[in-house]
């Protein structure tokens, strides 16, 4: 399912456009490839270079796409996030097997996960199609970026510091 | 507890800077609305990670079972701080195995939430093994952290050896001095008819041969064999097992040695045991269901270990082996410090019986030429070693795959029966 989702994506990023599709194929192709060889070979640190690939191969095709936005991003969004939670449940060690209410707790979260994804995606779609744009919001959506990722690395590094025995 | 965390946040990180960078570079939002929810389900996990808390209680349905039966045991869960998935291990000997559901079990516990989880247990093999000791492993909602521990809860679990069919016992050449159920060679009180004398004062008139008498013109008494008890030593060689798959020339043996130490005692002789491998092991003989229990338990720490040092029949103390008593080695013959020692015992004057449990049924057939000739040496070593033995006027008693403990115990007591008994 996983894989079908990726290339859901890549067939979108690869069709939609109509410059160089074959480039944005070729990026999505290969994306795509090293996901299904991570799966394969249950090898979870192979798996984010395959997500990157299809994704690569999607910011090709925006990279091509004239000033528009694309309407389908939030779709594209929750395609992917979906993709990237089947993914990692596929390649997690084996355990035994679960109880119906744990799968079926885990499978709304991802069904969930998804909603709230595309959710996400077209509000801030919505928000950047309202703004009038300049130097100052530029900084501020730089300055945004910075922050979520310095949170998410502050958060890791102390997560990890308090692992203990 | 400890706390990991697995590749996903890791990769959930890297693919939303990845995805913000590219944004920025790229100046499409779009990237951004692709970026932002691994963002966001990193920062969540963070910011939601907390340590489970679990109790684990450990039960066992009872300490003492039987080979192949079913025993059940139950891992009862207390989750102050529940988690989204728990999975459970029961951690077990490779001799128990979970006959009915899965093991390790995967189950969603919520704060405050109990739950009691039944293993049944398949006892496979005989052994003590200890029962109890459970892995947990949490997992978070988004799957970015796992925290495991181990919980120490083990319970005792005996399990015995199931019986073997035992027709009739090797009845001991000599008896002891107590009541017992074996026919004694010294007259004495008894039913067994004996001989005749002549009556003397203080003789039972009821003893008194009438007819005897009356042909006699004299009173003539009737004389009877005693009714006595004897001892009986159960000898295990433990220095060497033939071994394939899950099976063991030592299993058959201890079931013998079991079933034959219940019957022993059953019928009032007093029974000892002596393991005499790399592990020396004895109990002196002695009578009752607590000398059986005794056995068995003593059985149940049996096992093969290697050991070089040479050992002779001196190292057993001298009272584990008493005068006059039957002893009943139980040996696959594939060491010749175990052969040797038996030999020893024989020449001390003691009333041995060798049952060979035989290793063929372990051993893989050979292959090829240099294999096969292998193979009939070894076999025809074997008859040697039981040459030895009958030469000696023990009688061996080969008991394999096709033939039951009783009827190598008939044929044990078909050659006594016939049989010399020779000094060497």
């Amino acid at each position: 399912l996983a894989l079908a989702l990726l290339g859901g994506v890549l067939a979108y990023s690869a069709t939609a456009g109509d410059r160089l599709p074959q480039v944005v194929a070729g990026v999505g192709a290969l994306g795509w490839t090293i996901a299904a060889l991570a799966l394969a070979g249950r090898w979870p640190s192979l798996l984010p270079w395959g997500l990157v690939g299809v994704g690569a191969g999607y910011t090709v095709f925006l990279g091509l796409r004239s000033g528009s936005v694309d309407a389908r991003a939030p779709v594209v969004a929750a395609a992917l996030f979906a993709a990237a939670e089947l993914a990692f449940w596929s390649v997690e060690p084996r355990e035994g097997p679960s109880e119906r209410a744990v799968l079926v707790r885990r499978l709304a979260l991802v069904a969930g996960g998804a909603l709230g994804t595309a959710l996400v995606g077209a509000l801030l779609l919505v928000l950047v199609a309202g703004a009038s744009g300049g130097l100052a919001l530029e900084a501020i959506g730089v300055l945004a970026a910075v922050l979520t990722l310095a949170i998410v690395a502050v958060l890791a590094a102390r997560a990890r510091d308090s692992t203990s025995t | 507890m400890t706390r990991a965390a697995s590749a996903k946040l890791g990769a959930y990180a890297g693919l939303a800077a990845l995805g913000l960078l590219a944004a920025l570079a790229t100046r499409r939002p779009e990237l951004v609305a692709v970026a932002a929810p691994f963002a966001l389900a990193a920062a969540v996990g963070l910011l939601a990670l907390r340590r489970p808390d679990i109790a684990v209680e450990v039960t066992l349905e009872r300490e003492r079972a039987l080979e192949g039966e079913e025993v059940e045991v139950r891992v009862r869960l207390e989750a102050r701080v529940g988690a989204e998935r728990v999975e459970v291990l029961l951690e077990l000997p490779r001799e128990l195995t979970v006959r009915d559901g899965d093991n390790p079990r995967v189950l969603h516990l919520a704060d405050g939430e109990r739950r009691e989880l039944p293993f049944r247990l398949d006892c496979g093999r005989w052994g003590a093994f200890r029962v109890g000791r459970v892995c947990l492993r949490t997992h978070d909602a988004l799957g970015l952290f796992r925290h495991e521990t181990t919980v120490d809860r083990r319970l005792p679990l005996k399990v015995y050896p199931t019986e073997e069919a035992v027709r009739n016992l090797l009845r001991p050449l000599e008896t002891q001095v107590f009541a017992g159920n074996h026919v004694a060679r010294q007259k004495g009180e008894g039913i067994e008819f004996a001989d005749l004398r002549p009556f003397v004062p203080g003789d039972r008139v009821r003893h008194v041969n009438w007819r005897a008498s009356a042909r006699r013109g004299e009173l003539w008494v009737n004389e009877h064999h005693a009714e006595r008890n004897a001892d009986v030593v159960i000898f295990l060689d433990s220095f060497a097992e033939a071994r394939r798959g899950g099976g063991s020339t030592l299993d058959p043996a201890l079931r013998a040695a079991a079933s034959l130490a219940a019957r022993y005692l059953r019928q009032k002789d007093r029974v000892g045991f002596v393991t005499f491998g790399g592990m020396l092991n004895w109990l002196l003989p002695s009578t009752g269901a607590g000398q059986l229990y005794r056995i068995v338990d003593a059985m149940l720490d049996t096992q093969i270990i290697l050991n070089y040092a040479w050992k002779d029949i001196d190292v057993i103390p001298r009272r584990t082996l008493p005068p006059q008593a039957l002893v009943l080695a139980l040996t696959p013959l594939l060491d010749d410090r175990a052969a040797n020692a038996l030999l020893d015992l024989r020449g001390r004057g003691f009333d041995l019986v060798v049952i060979e449990v035989s290793p063929l049924p372990f051993v893989q057939p050979p292959r090829g030429d240099v294999q096969e000739l292998g193979h009939r040496l070894w076999r025809l070593r074997r008859d040697a070693v039981r040459g030895r033995f009958e030469r000696a006027g023990v009688a061996v008693a080969i008991w394999g795959d096709e033939s039951s403990l009783a009827a190598a115990l008939e044929e044990v007591s078909a050659y006594r029966r016939h049989a010399r008994l020779v000094r060497v």
